[in-house]
C-alpha cells in the first residue's frame, strides 16, 4: 500500500499536468463581438430594413459646399467628407433609422436642438440630430481641430427644414 | 466557415513578405499607408474614439453590416481575393522561413514564369475593374452625377487604397512592362477581341461580377474602367517621376536579384504577396466602421 505523502505527491503531479493541458487547449476568449456575430447570422435577419429610403434621396439634403465630397450611398445612408485645404476635417452622413429603436432612444434625454431637434452628444467625437424619429443627421471629427461647436455649426448647415418634410411625408406613406 | 470581419481584420499580418513590399513604396506615398490591423484598433484610429461603450456599438454594427450579404461587403472581400489569387505557386509556406533574410531571386528562376506582356497589360486592367466594382460594392455610387462619382473615387484613394494603386501602378505596371506600360495597356485593350477576353484566367474567376450582358459589353466596362482612371496613374508616374529601376531599387533590400531580370521580380511578388487582399480588408473595414459609426 502506498503510503499517504506519496499519494498527495502523485495526486498533485497529475493535478499540475491536468491543469496544464486544460490550460494549453483551451480556446482564446470570444471576441467581444461575438454576440453580434451571433444574432446576426441567425435566418432571415438583416441590417438594413428594406423599407429605408434609398441613399440617393438624401443628398439634395446635404451642405451645399465645394468642401463636401460624396463618400458613400448604401440603402438607408448617406455620407460625405467634409475637406479643408485637402485634410479631411469631419464626416457627415444622413440615416435612415426607420426600425433602429436603440439609436433614436439615445435622443429621449436631450436637453438640446439645433434648428428646432433634439441634438445629442455621441461617444467624444460625434454629434447626432434626429429629425420626426426616422432620420439622424450626424457630424464626427475626424481631426482633433474640428470642435463640438464646429459639428454643430455644420449641422445647421444641412437642409433640415427639407429632411423634416421628407419624413412627415413618409410617415404619411406608411400610414 | 468563413472568417468573422473581426477575425479578418486581427488576423492581418503585420510581418510578410506583402508588407515589405508595401512599405518599400513609401516613397512614392511618403507617410500616408501605415499597416493598420486589429479591429478594436482600427475602430480606435479611425473614429478616434476613447469611449468604450461607443467602441462595442461601432463594432457590433459593423459586424451587422458586414454578415448583411445584401450590403454587398462579403462580394467585396471575395472579388479583392480572386484577384490576388490567379497564381500563387510560392505559396506563404515556401516564404515563410525567408522573412527577416534576403530572398535570392535565382533560387526560385525555375518556379517562375514571366507573363506575356499582353496577359500582364490584361491583368492590370482586371485588376483596376475590382478596384472599381468592388469600390462600388463597399460605397455604392456616391453623389448624383458621374463627376460626384469620380470625385468620389479618385478620393477615396487615401491610406490602403492609394497604397493598392500605388502598388498597381508599381508592381503590376511599371517593374514588368516599363514606363510606357498606361500606353500598352490602352493599346491592347483596343485590340482586344471578346475571345481573348475570355481565355484570361482571371477574367474567368471575376467575369460573373463585371457589369454588362455580354463578354463585348464587359470588355467595353473594362475600357471605361481604365479610362476613368488612366489620367490619376500617368500623373501620379509623372509627379513622382517614376521608373521601375526606383521601384526595383527599394525592392533591393530584401530582394537580392540581377539587373535585366525585371519580369522575373514581377512574377515572383505575383505570386509571394496579396497586397490587392490585404490593403482590399482594410478598405473594407474603414468604410465599414464609417458607416457603422454614422448608425449608431
Amino acid at each position: 500500500m502506498l503510503k499517504m505523502p506519496h499519494l498527495q505527491k502523485i495526486l498533485a503531479s497529475f493535478a499540475l499536468a491536468f491543469l496544464l493541458l486544460v490550460t494549453a487547449c483551451s480556446p482564446s476568449p470570444p471576441s467581444r463581438f461575438e454576440q453580434a456575430q451571433q444574432e446576426s447570422t441567425q435566418p432571415k435577419v438583416t441590417a438594413v430594413s428594406p423599407e429605408a429610403k434609398a441613399g440617393g434621396e438624401f443628398n439634395r439634403f446635404f451642405p451645399q459646399s465645394k468642401d463636401v465630397v460624396f463618400s458613400q450611398e448604401k440603402r438607408g445612408f448617406a455620407q460625405a467628407k467634409l475637406k479643408q485645404d485637402g485634410k479631411e476635417m469631419a464626416t457627415l452622413s444622413i440615416v435612415d433609422l426607420n426600425d433602429n429603436s436603440a439609436a433614436i432612444a439615445k435622443y429621449e434625454d436631450s436637453l438640446e436642438t439645433v434648428g428646432g431637434y433634439p441634438v445629442v452628444e455621441v461617444g467624444s467625437t460625434g454629434t447626432g440630430l434626429l429629425i420626426d424619429n426616422r432620420f439622424q443627421v450626424k457630424v464626427l471629427s475626424r481631426d482633433p481641430d474640428f470642435s463640438s461647436s464646429d459639428r454643430r455649426l455644420w449641422l445647421e448647415k444641412f437642409d433640415l427644414a427639407g429632411l423634416g418634410n421628407m419624413a412627415v411625408a413618409t410617415g404619411e406613406e406608411n400610414e | 466557415m468563413s472568417k468573422t470581419i473581426y477575425e479578418l481584420v486581427d488576423d492581418l499580418p503585420e510581418r510578410n513578405l506583402t508588407i515589405f513590399a508595401l512599405n518599400s513604396l513609401d516613397f512614392v506615398i511618403p507617410g500616408q499607408w501605415q499597416n493598420l490591423t486589429g479591429f478594436e484598433n482600427t475602430i480606435r484610429e479611425i473614429t478616434g474614439e476613447t469611449d468604450e461603450a461607443i467602441i462595442q456599438q461601432i463594432g457590433d454594427r459593423a459586424v451587422w453590416l458586414y454578415n448583411d450579404k445584401s450590403q454587398g461587403y462579403q462580394q467585396a472581400l471575395w472579388l479583392y481575393q480572386t484577384i490576388d489569387r490567379a497564381g500563387s505557386a510560392l505559396g506563404s509556406a515556401a516564404l515563410a522561413n525567408k522573412v527577416g533574410e534576403k530572398i535570392p531571386l535565382l533560387g526560385f528562376l525555375n518556379r517562375l514564369t514571366p507573363k506575356a506582356d499582353r496577359a500582364q497589360t490584361l491583368d492590370l486592367s482586371l485588376k483596376l475593374v475590382v478596384e472599381i466594382v468592388a469600390y462600388c460594392r463597399i460605397n455604392g455610387i456616391p453623389g448624383d452625377s458621374i463627376g460626384d462619382f469620380v470625385a468620389a473615387l479618385v478620393d477615396n484613394y487615401t491610406g490602403p487604397s492609394l497604397m493598392r494603386m500605388s502598388a498597381l501602378v508599381c508592381f503590376d505596371g511599371l517593374i514588368p512592362l516599363g514606363t510606357n506600360f498606361l500606353s500598352q495597356v490602352e493599346t491592347t485593350l483596343n485590340n482586344l477581341s471578346p475571345k481573348a477576353l475570355e481565355d484570361n484566367e482571371s477574367y474567368q474567376r471575376i467575369h460573373d461580377s463585371i457589369p454588362g450582358n455580354s463578354t463585348t459589353g464587359k470588355l467595353e466596362f473594362i475600357n471605361r474602367s481604365f479610362e476613368s482612371v488612366q489620367g490619376w496613374m500617368g500623373d501620379l508616374v509623372r509627379d513622382r517621376d517614376l521608373t521601375a529601376e526606383k521601384v526595383a531599387d527599394r525592392l533591393s533590400s530584401f530582394i537580392d536579384f540581377s539587373e535585366g531580370k525585371l519580369d522575373y521580380l514581377a512574377a515572383f511578388l505575383d505570386v509571394s504577396t496579396n497586397y490587392y487582399e490585404h490593403t482590399g480588408i482594410q478598405t473594407l473595414a474603414r468604410s465599414l466602421i464609417e458607416r457603422a459609426v454614422a448608425e449608431i
